[in-house]
């Protein structure tokens, strides 16, 4: 972690770096997570003062289609800020030294980065280009989730805020996630859980949340380990690389203490076949003892989720229950209809009513007085368009954006509550 | 998690679900009885220090108890009820051939089968009369008194004519129906966002704006509500606080997503481990005073929290991370819920992390603070005019100081600005609140807005609107003010504003009878808005990008000869 963070921020212990995720300094610093805010659904993830393009003579740059972003201009600025772009001779001719083949890692501030950052006296004035603009903004779960490469089948936004709200998961609370995926719902429920990071110079205090995160496809752990660490989200999430369905719940640490599951997400081909590890019996169960746990699944099979539920049903878990959640993001605009404002951008030029059109049909058909070319009318409308307010005519309507997530998966809950002897009678 | 909600605990509130499905609402004390409904009633304490989410049968009363007794029911007898004949799943991935033969669907159905034609009965020849049950009411009102429900509803059975003619699903239904009916059982469920709305719903579903679960995982995701366990809040260079977990709230659901966001920044529960400056002092306290009523684990490590300032119960000064502040309408803020998770604020536990971590303010003390008398500050004494006073009237005069301390501290915290976010639901207009709170949320913070109905939010999110912002840095590169009854908010502070809604639908998952649901309650939509703060650039800023059409320029300045570098 030390190496991720710039000279700016004072030195602190390593269990109390803070996540990005978790904390947003005051302003934008070097080293810093932050994701760029192109356009609405457009998010792209940048390390500040990390050389990705590499050997600008503006030091490290990110290029987008809205324009070049020297990261000098980028940090010490109030979060939220809208940022110019500036010119950068991104041919050749702009470069320091020649654009290294080989990719670095995404999220990570390079040794070579630092120094490019840090040691360039004679660095080249940076002057603004006319048009173009981003945000900077802290990251957070949802930006991370709509802006990460898919290596898998993403849990959005929708599906994961409702299975954490339904899963019961506090501060302090520790979550099993089985596949890991693309990490999506690993960083929503790292900050559910977040209640602080765990301290070994203080003696134990309070129970500290924690996500134990299982993934057995190798290459995807590796790329989720970097993500975690680079991420400052070490302290909290515990990855292990493991099939869950043959291998169990078993954790990779060193100490080897078992999760004590409070709850459990499984996003699994075959979830059913993970439920034996999940069981309070087992010697080294992962489950927490000493109180319910609450269990989600992820399917989008209807087969996958009958075969999860028989399982349950036989293994003693209750208050087994099905959902799927519709989600619909609305489009809000303005829609103008008439002649009146015909040829302007987004407006449907036909008759707003039947006066409307028998005015212009008189208007063609009585051929007696001088008939307005089109070009002539085209022109009158902008200019009296001029004047008027459009962004408060026409009728505001809302409407299901045109691209409908239709179905994502079933959602199966259910609850294992903590055993009691059958026979007791009060 | 802690034992709140693990086990049944006394002087806390839970929920018994009945077989009808609906909930009852129990505070639970020791040595009380507690009222079942027709099923009788049972004694607190076989409740109490039990296990939350097991189903309990009352048993027939012995002669001379007074309550009846309870039993378990174990998941397996409550699971074998639900399920008749569930199909066996696949043991292995490899074996996901062995299902095929039968195509993975009931035999019934199955087109390939070959008994197709005499595998599946049907409704043809069902009769509706009630002569086919040869108990008559009255006998059935007799086996009521002598008999446990499970016997009553196998002598209905049994008396019943046509049984054998239901359908597979039809004797199914009238199984679940006559178990709702007869067996005697509830499940004990312990106090949470989720079944709590879930009773309100069905009770007064107004009084949370018809907010369902769905929405409000939508409303603390977006907002990026969490613990903060700094000890203090960063300033910026002008000195002033910015983040630091500090909320601001805005709810007309009586409480509901105060508690929300508190429960996600671990604040809600009185033994939630937030890492709050003072809880260790409130904890410790709290264990001081109850002691006896729960001996809880952490004892030792709670108390290791030396106090550094005196925390004075009736007005403490508030703690500098991790709170809302509560923006309210009233003189006193709506948070009636809050009670069901140990916090009442006509008689706060001052223990409670709420005490400390929640700070309401009215809209009159935000923004005319100097006509709230509470902020005029109270006479001072020298100590020599204390030391004549009577004790009385001392201890009078420093819960004032306290009081206006207290609510200072408050007031100049939130005009001061730098919220995380801004979380609410209500029906007042929004334009008029972001109007006076998005200026008071730090850069990249959070705006999300609940409400049941589409329109209001569709009309803020035009003022938000790409044509709107246009004009309006129009106005200001022109140098005029632009007038508030077109931009009643300025439309550069907020980063795209956009509007979604999320439905839950529910099934029901038996072998051969997997279906959604026939009926859900709620017909609110319920449409969350989110966005983020922005700081604009001053003097506007010409987009780039591939637009259909080229779009006015709004810069003041003309704008040097762009460079064609990027694509």
């Amino acid at each position: 972690m030390q190496n991720g963070r710039g000279p700016t921020p004072p030195p602190r212990t390593h269990s109390h770096v803070p996540s990005p995720f978790f904390h947003t300094p005051a302003r934008t610093q070097s080293g810093a997570l932050a994701i760029l805010h192109l356009r609405k659904d457009s998010l792209l993830p940048v390390t500040l003062g990390t050389d990705s393009d590499g050997g600008y003579a503006e030091g490290p740059v990110t290029n987008t289609r809205f324009g070049s972003f020297p990261h000098s201009t980028l940090i010490d600025l109030e979060w939220g800020s809208q940022v110019r772009a500036s010119k950068v001779n991104t041919g050749s001719k702009g470069r320091l030294i020649k654009p290294t083949p080989q990719p670095r890692p995404k999220h990570a501030l390079s040794e070579a980065a630092a120094d490019v950052a840090s040691s360039s006296p004679a660095r080249a004035p940076i002057l603004e280009a006319g048009s173009g603009f981003v945000h900077i903004l802290p990251p957070t779960p949802e930006a991370w989730t709509s802006s990460l490469d898919h290596r898998t089948q993403v849990v959005y936004t929708p599906d994961y805020s409702y299975i954490l709200q339904r899963l019961r998961v506090r501060p302090g609370s520790s979550i099993i996630e089985a596949g890991a995926g693309s990490g999506s719902f690993t960083h929503a429920a790292a900050r559910a859980v977040f209640n602080g990071y765990p301290n070994p110079q203080q003696p134990k205090k309070a129970r500290f949340g924690r996500v134990y995160s299982y993934e057995y496809h190798q290459p995807r752990v590796e790329t989720l380990r970097e993500e975690i660490r680079s991420h400052g989200l070490d302290p909290i999430v515990q990855l292990n690389h493991r099939d869950v369905c043959t291998g169990g719940f078993a954790v990779d640490s060193t100490d080897g203490t078992p999760p004590a599951a409070d709850a459990i997400f499984l996003d699994l081909p075959a979830p059913w076949l993970a439920l034996n590890h999940l069981s309070r019996s087992l010697p080294q169960s992962p489950l927490n003892a000493n109180g319910p746990v609450h269990l989600c699944t992820f399917s989008p099979c209807i087969e996958q989720v009958m075969a999860t539920a028989s399982v349950l049903r036989k293994t003693g878990w209750t208050e087994v229950s099905m959902v799927e959640i519709a989600n619909r993001r609305i489009d809000v605009r303005r829609e103008q209809i008439g002649l009146s404002n015909e040829g302007l951008r987004g407006v449907n030029a036909s008759p707003a009513s039947v006066d409307e059109a028998i005015e212009r049909l008189r208007e063609v058909e009585s051929k007696l007085g001088k008939v307005e070319s089109k070009a002539a009318r085209l022109e009158r409308v902008r200019q009296q368009a001029e004047q008027k307010k459009l962004y408060k005519e026409g009728h505001l309507v809302h409407r299901t954006e045109p691209e409908v997530k239709t179905h994502t998966s079933y959602l199966l809950f259910a609850i294992l509550p903590q055993a009691v002897p059958e026979d007791n009678e009060s | 998690m802690s034992t709140a909600h693990a086990h049944v605990q006394p002087n806390t509130f839970l929920f018994l679900r009945l077989p009808s499905e609906l909930l009852k609402l129990v505070e639970i004390r020791a040595d009380a009885i507690i009222d079942i409904g027709k099923f009788g009633s049972i004694s607190s304490n076989s409740l109490l220090g039990r296990p939350y989410y097991h189903t309990y049968e009352l048993l027939e009363k012995r002669a001379g108890e007074a309550q009846a007794r309870i039993r378990v029911v174990p998941a397996h007898e409550l699971n074998a009820e639900v399920v008749t004949s569930a199909p066996t799943p696949a043991e292995s991935r490899d074996d996901s051939e062995a299902t095929a033969g039968t195509n993975g669907v009931p035999e019934g159905y199955d087109l390939l089968s070959e008994e197709r034609t005499t595998g599946m009965k049907n409704n043809r020849l069902t009769v509706d009369d009630a002569s086919r049950q040869a108990l008559s009411q009255q006998e059935i009102e007799e086996l009521k008194k002598s008999s446990g429900g499970k016997e009553i509803i196998e002598k209905i059975l049994a008396n019943h004519a046509g049984l054998g003619e239901k359908t597979d699903f039809s004797k199914a239904k009238y199984m679940v129906r006559k178990t709702k009916k007869y067996l005697k059982r509830f499940t004990v469920l312990p106090m949470d966002l989720g079944t709590l709305m879930e009773y309100i719903t069905v009770k007064e579903p107004a009084r949370i704006l018809e907010l369902r679960e769905e929405s409000l995982g939508l409303m603390v995701a977006w907002s990026n509500v969490h613990c903060c366990p700094d000890d203090d809040v960063e300033r910026d260079a002008a000195g002033k606080r910015v983040g630091g977990g500090r909320w601001l709230v805005i709810d007309e659901t009586a409480g509901l997503l105060v508690a929300a966001v508190a429960e996600r920044m671990g604040i809600l529960f009185p033994d939630s481990e937030a890492q709050g400056q003072d809880d260790g002092k409130a904890s410790s306290q709290r264990v001081a005073d109850k002691s006896d009523a729960q001996p809880t684990a952490d004892t030792s490590t709670t108390e290791q929290a030396a106090p550094k300032l005196v925390i004075h119960r009736d007005f403490p000064l508030p703690a500098p991370t991790n709170t809302i502040t509560l923006l309210h309408p009233a003189v006193q803020p709506n948070v009636s819920l809050l009670k069901y998770f140990g916090y009442d604020t006509n008689q706060p536990d001052t223990t409670h992390p709420l005490h400390t971590h929640l700070k309401p303010l009215s809209w009159l003390s935000l923004l005319h603070p100097e006509e709230d008398p509470t902020y005029r500050e109270p006479e001072t004494a020298t100590p020599a005019e204390m030391a004549e006073w009577k004790s009385g009237k001392r201890s009078a005069y420093f819960k004032k100081r306290r009081r206006w301390e207290r609510f200072q501290s408050i007031v100049d915290e939130a005009r001061e600005g730098g919220f995380d976010g801004l979380v609410m639901a209500t029906s007042m207009d929004a334009a008029s609140i972001l109007s006076h709170t998005v200026p008071l949320v730090r850069g990249g913070g959070h705006i999300v807005i609940y409400s049941p109905a589409a329109e209001p939010l569709v009309k803020l999110v035009d003022l938000y609107s790409r044509d709107r912002r246009a004009a309006y840095m129009q106005h200001l590169a022109e140098g005029q003010q632009p007038n508030a009854d077109d931009f009643p908010v300025d439309p550069r502070l907020l980063l795209a504003p956009s509007l979604q809604t999320s439905r839950a639908r529910a099934w029901q998952v038996l072998p051969g009878r997997t279906h959604p649901v026939m009926g859900a309650r709620g017909g609110a939509e319920g449409y969350v808005f989110t966005a983020r703060k922005s700081i604009p650039l001053e003097g506007g800023v010409e987009a780039r990008g591939n637009f259909t059409a080229k779009r006015r320029k709004v810069n003041a300045p003309p704008p040097p000869p762009s460079s064609d570098s990027i694509g």
